[in-house]
């Protein structure tokens, strides 16, 4: 298979023309981290945006960065951190759930995959955060969307489309995205040995406080043995974990560490981690560290399942009791991820059964991590209502008619 | 009305009485509006400027009567026209003359609050204002606050995107927006997302907001709600140079600190908004800053101090402190009232709505005020300072021959100016049609192409509130296959507005 090694966005407008007249749809990759994730792509080359790796512009008291789509997101990350900035929906790194090499991943990656952390519930997705894009539809034509000022409604919001959207609608060359200061201090509370039902009610009752809770999660014993990190250590106690973050400047997040505590007392007294501890605690929920490729339960597919965060506990502890499966809880219950056991035909069964109980709760699920062999089988991403699907496939059309962006990637039904 | 629409269809107009029998059998009793007297009130929203009566107003009630109404249009080849409660500052709902107008006012139920998913879903006539009252005695609210708030429709918010004082912190309605019940021009219901909190595939609520109504017809909301903070105070800080109170902006994001609201106004908008309000406002002072903080009271106490800090480092001349909720809707009381109280100091103004980056600040209001004196016409500075968002006021008189134009034509270079800065056309009042004629000055004509695709994914045959947005008719099979290179215009007989 060719590949195409763009330097510059004239490159990869010349590359798509040129795939557009062959009829030669393309795989457009960075570093290549999350290829793993999708259906098997029906493509004949590979367009490299790598080498688009620029910082064009870092503003810090505007709050914005504008990078070209290729650069490492990891490298972007320490120079955010230098000036004490960050990205707010708290990027996810993929590296140690698909067991591919740390540090790898670019930001056209990130915001293809649109996957965010744990912060999400505050302040937002990476859909919140794209202000501006510049990009290469499936027409070979260059164009822009948005800008790189915070309050804009000129125009469609097309940055909206290209979040979450896999590559699939236009090739992206440079981006201007949102950042934000870091927090001063963060303080995580810990509620110990709740189920999770009750431990999905003591989330929403932090949710409903006005002490500002900037994470919410909850994972059961199994899952934090399974971990090595810094929720390992929550293991020693042989209990759950409901994790709860508050962030801000010190003496803030102490009155409202207090504060939360006492609001949560009917579900148990807990116990504060503070700091890099809590830092640390946070990077393993966001990264899915219990279920890392080399872990116990690597060997499973993983799910990420959303669904509305009230019906989170009661939807994953069932899942988890009928298929002797593990999942852990983000978003306050909104973000569930499940490791599954099985084989290929029990998956494809799960994923009927999963997606049909979905249904009236108004969620979806995607298959993150499987193999090349369950993902021919079973649909990665939550198959839609009929006419919301035309409508995306009309959508998808507009910016890409023949099919060129990673062909196959979205459905297990050829285009045609 | 100095600004082209698009051409009326003769023989939709000759089948008029037609039309209208066959929408009051979709919608019955007072559903259908056709007298002239009775239409006067549709004839334009907020950007009173320009008035065009419609050919027929329908009110539908329910889903089905709006997704008939689509239907019939759709079958019939007419264009439609919706509305919300017509609080719209750019033209949005600018009825055609051979057009259905679609109002949704109608649709004025909140379905369920549902507070353990911290959700409303709404009906699309419900205002901005009464989701947050309908939560408040939980402690919950809605964030964003357009100054229209007690007027201004949730699925007219969700056409314009709107803002207000808390984007900053709490961003603007596509942040707060988690899915609807949208129908389509053909009639077609479809449900994107809902009460989770990302939906599955294209973000298309994401496209959907924003939209000005060209998209599709919303007819229920989910919105996310937020509790409280524990307390908000405000500081309302003087400064003797419009520079100063730039840089102290700048420096107060700088030091991390995103307020919940940073707003500026000019010496014309001071005076003016004193003498309606009577706020306390400093009458010596070139720029004052509003400032207000929430959180805990503990964090709020101490951002207090840092902001006091930062300002007197900048040159504060004044800086007062709210010690008391009355205190602090008393320094909101004025900014609040700016476009009223400047409304009482000139027979007539426009108020021009361009975003620029925070640090261009001096150098947009320098331009705004040559442009004042090139123009020969008064203007009065209010703006969202925290994220850029200008709000000129250009004073004028309409009796006054020339002045409406000569106010119009400073609008736009106010605007070309935003965007030569690093900004935008517009920040939270839409293109509609005021500032359509700008939107090449922002984006090429592959950008626009582009965005006419998406629209035609959603409305084929371009039926659906045509005239707005886009300066350039395109028909949607066209567009499909043309690519737009070196800046060559293609189809070149084709209408143009």
């Amino acid at each position: 298979m060719d590949t195409l090694k763009a330097g510059d966005a004239a490159d990869v407008e010349d590359a798509v023309r040129a795939a557009v007249a062959g009829d030669q749809p393309l795989e457009i990759i960075g570093h290549g981290s999350k290829r793993s994730i999708g259906h098997a792509m029906t493509t004949d080359a590979v367009l490299d945006v790598s080498a688009l790796n620029a910082v064009t512009c870092y503003e810090p008291h505007e709050l914005i960065i504008t990078v070209q789509a290729g650069a490492p997101l990891d490298e972007v990350v320490s120079l955010l951190d230098s000036r004490n900035q960050e990205f707010a929906f708290e990027p996810m790194d993929t590296a140690a759930l698909l067991g591919v090499r740390s540090g790898r991943g670019t930001i056209g990656g990130m915001i293809g995959a649109g996957l965010a952390g744990p912060r999400r519930i505050k302040a937002g997705g990476v859909r919140d955060h794209l202000l501006g894009a510049h990009a290469v539809s499936g027409f070979g034509d260059g164009f822009k969307a948005g800008g790189r000022v915070v309050k804009n409604v000129t125009g469609y919001d097309l940055c909206k489309l290209l979040a979450g959207s896999w590559g699939t609608l236009a090739v992206m060359t440079e981006v201007t995205l949102k950042v934000m200061p870091k927090a001063e201090a963060e303080r995580t509370l810990v509620l110990r040995g709740l189920d999770d039902v009750t431990a999905n009610r003591a989330m929403t009752a932090a949710l409903g406080s006005p002490y500002d809770v900037s994470g919410a999660a909850h994972m059961s014993r199994t899952a934090l043995e399974a971990a090595r990190g810094a929720l390992a250590v929550l293991a020693s106690t042989g209990q759950a974990a409901t994790l709860l973050r508050l962030e801000g400047i010190a003496a803030s997040v102490a009155h409202r560490g207090a504060a939360l505590a006492a609001h949560l007392a009917p579900f148990g007294a807990g116990e504060l981690v503070e700091g890099a501890e809590s830092a640390a605690l946070w990077c393993d929920v966001r990264d899915v560290a219990p279920f890392a490729a080399d872990g116990p339960l690597g060997g499973w597919p993983v799910w990420r399942i959303v669904c509305p965060p009230a019906s989170g506990g009661a939807f994953g502890q069932a899942l988890a009791r009928e298929t002797g499966g593990e999942v852990i809880y983000d978003w306050a219950g909104g973000l569930l991820w499940a490791a599954l056991p099985s084989s290929v035909d029990v998956v494809d069964a799960y994923a009927a059964s999963l997606r049909r109980r979905l249904a009236p709760l108004g969620g979806h699920a995607t298959l993150l991590r499987a193999g090349e062999e369950l993902r021919r089988t079973v649909d990665v991403f939550h198959p839609q209502a009929k006419g919301v699907a035309a409508l995306a496939e009309r959508v998808r059309r507009s910016f890409d008619p023949g099919s060129i962006l990673n062909r196959g990637r979205l459905t297990r039904t050829p285009i045609s | 009305m100095t600004i082209m629409m698009p051409a009326s269809d003769q023989a939709v107009l000759d089948r008029r009485d037609a039309i209208v029998a066959d929408l009051r059998a979709i919608v019955p009793g007072e559903g259908v509006i056709a007298s002239a007297a009775e239409m006067l009130p549709y004839e334009s929203d907020a950007l009173t400027a320009y008035r065009q009566p419609p050919m027929v107003v329908v009110l539908p009630e329910t889903t089905e009567q709006v997704s008939r109404v689509l239907k019939y249009c759709f079958d019939n080849g007419i264009k439609v026209v919706p509305r919300g409660s017509g609080t719209s500052l750019s033209g949005g709902a600018l009825p055609l003359a051979d057009a259905v107008l679609l109002g949704l006012g109608k649709f004025k139920r909140i379905r369920e609050i549902d507070f353990d998913n911290r959700v409303v879903v709404t009906e699309p006539g419900v205002t901005n204002l009464a989701i947050s009252q309908a939560v408040a005695h939980a402690g919950f609210y809605y964030a964003p606050d357009p100054s229209s708030q007690i007027a201004c429709s949730i699925g007219g918010n969700i056409a314009e995107n709107s803002g207000g004082v808390h984007c900053l912190k709490y961003g603007m309605t596509t942040n707060n927006v988690l899915g609807c019940e949208l129908v389509l021009m053909s009639g077609e219901v479809l449900r994107i997302g809902g009460k989770a909190p990302e939906q599955a595939g294209y973000d298309l609520m994401g496209i959907i907001t924003g939209s000005e109504g060209l998209l599709g017809v919303v007819t229920e909301v989910t919105v996310r709600i937020l509790r409280k903070p524990e307390t908000a105070r405000a500081l309302m800080v003087g400064f003797s140079q419009v520079e100063a109170a730039g840089e102290c902006v700048a420096r107060v994001i700088g030091a991390g600190i995103i307020p919940g609201g940073m707003e500026m106004m000019d010496r014309p908008a001071i005076h003016a908004a004193e003498a309606f309000v009577n706020a306390g406002y400093p009458l010596d002072v070139e720029a004052l800053l509003i400032i207000e903080l929430d959180g805990s009271s503990i964090e709020v106490d101490e951002l207090i101090k840092r902001v006091e800090a930062i300002a007197l480092g900048c040159g504060s001349t004044t800086c007062r402190i709210s010690g008391s909720e009355a205190e602090r809707d008393l320094f909101w009381a004025g900014r609040k009232a700016a476009f009223p109280a400047v409304g009482r100091i000139s027979p007539d103004y426009i108020c021009m709505d361009g975003t620029i980056p925070r640090g261009a600040l001096p150098r947009a209001l320098a331009r705004i005020r040559e442009l004042s004196e090139k123009y020969g016409l008064g203007v009065a500075n209010v703006f969202h300072a925290g994220d850029g968002n200008l709000h000129p006021l250009i004073l004028y008189d309409a009796n006054k021959p020339g002045e409406m134009d000569k106010a119009e034509a400073f609008g736009a270079d106010i605007l070309r100016c935003c965007v030569e800065l690093g900004g935008v056309l517009t920040g939270e009042h839409g293109v509609g049609i005021e500032k359509r004629e700008l939107m090449p000055h922002m984006f090429s004509e592959a950008d626009l192409s582009q965005q006419q695709r998406l629209k035609c994914a959603f409305d084929a045959q371009g039926l659906l509130n045509p005239g707005k947005v886009f300066p350039t008719l395109h028909r949607c099979a066209e567009l499909g296959r043309v690519h737009v290179h070196g800046g060559r215009l293609p189809f070149p007989d084709l209408p143009r507005f």
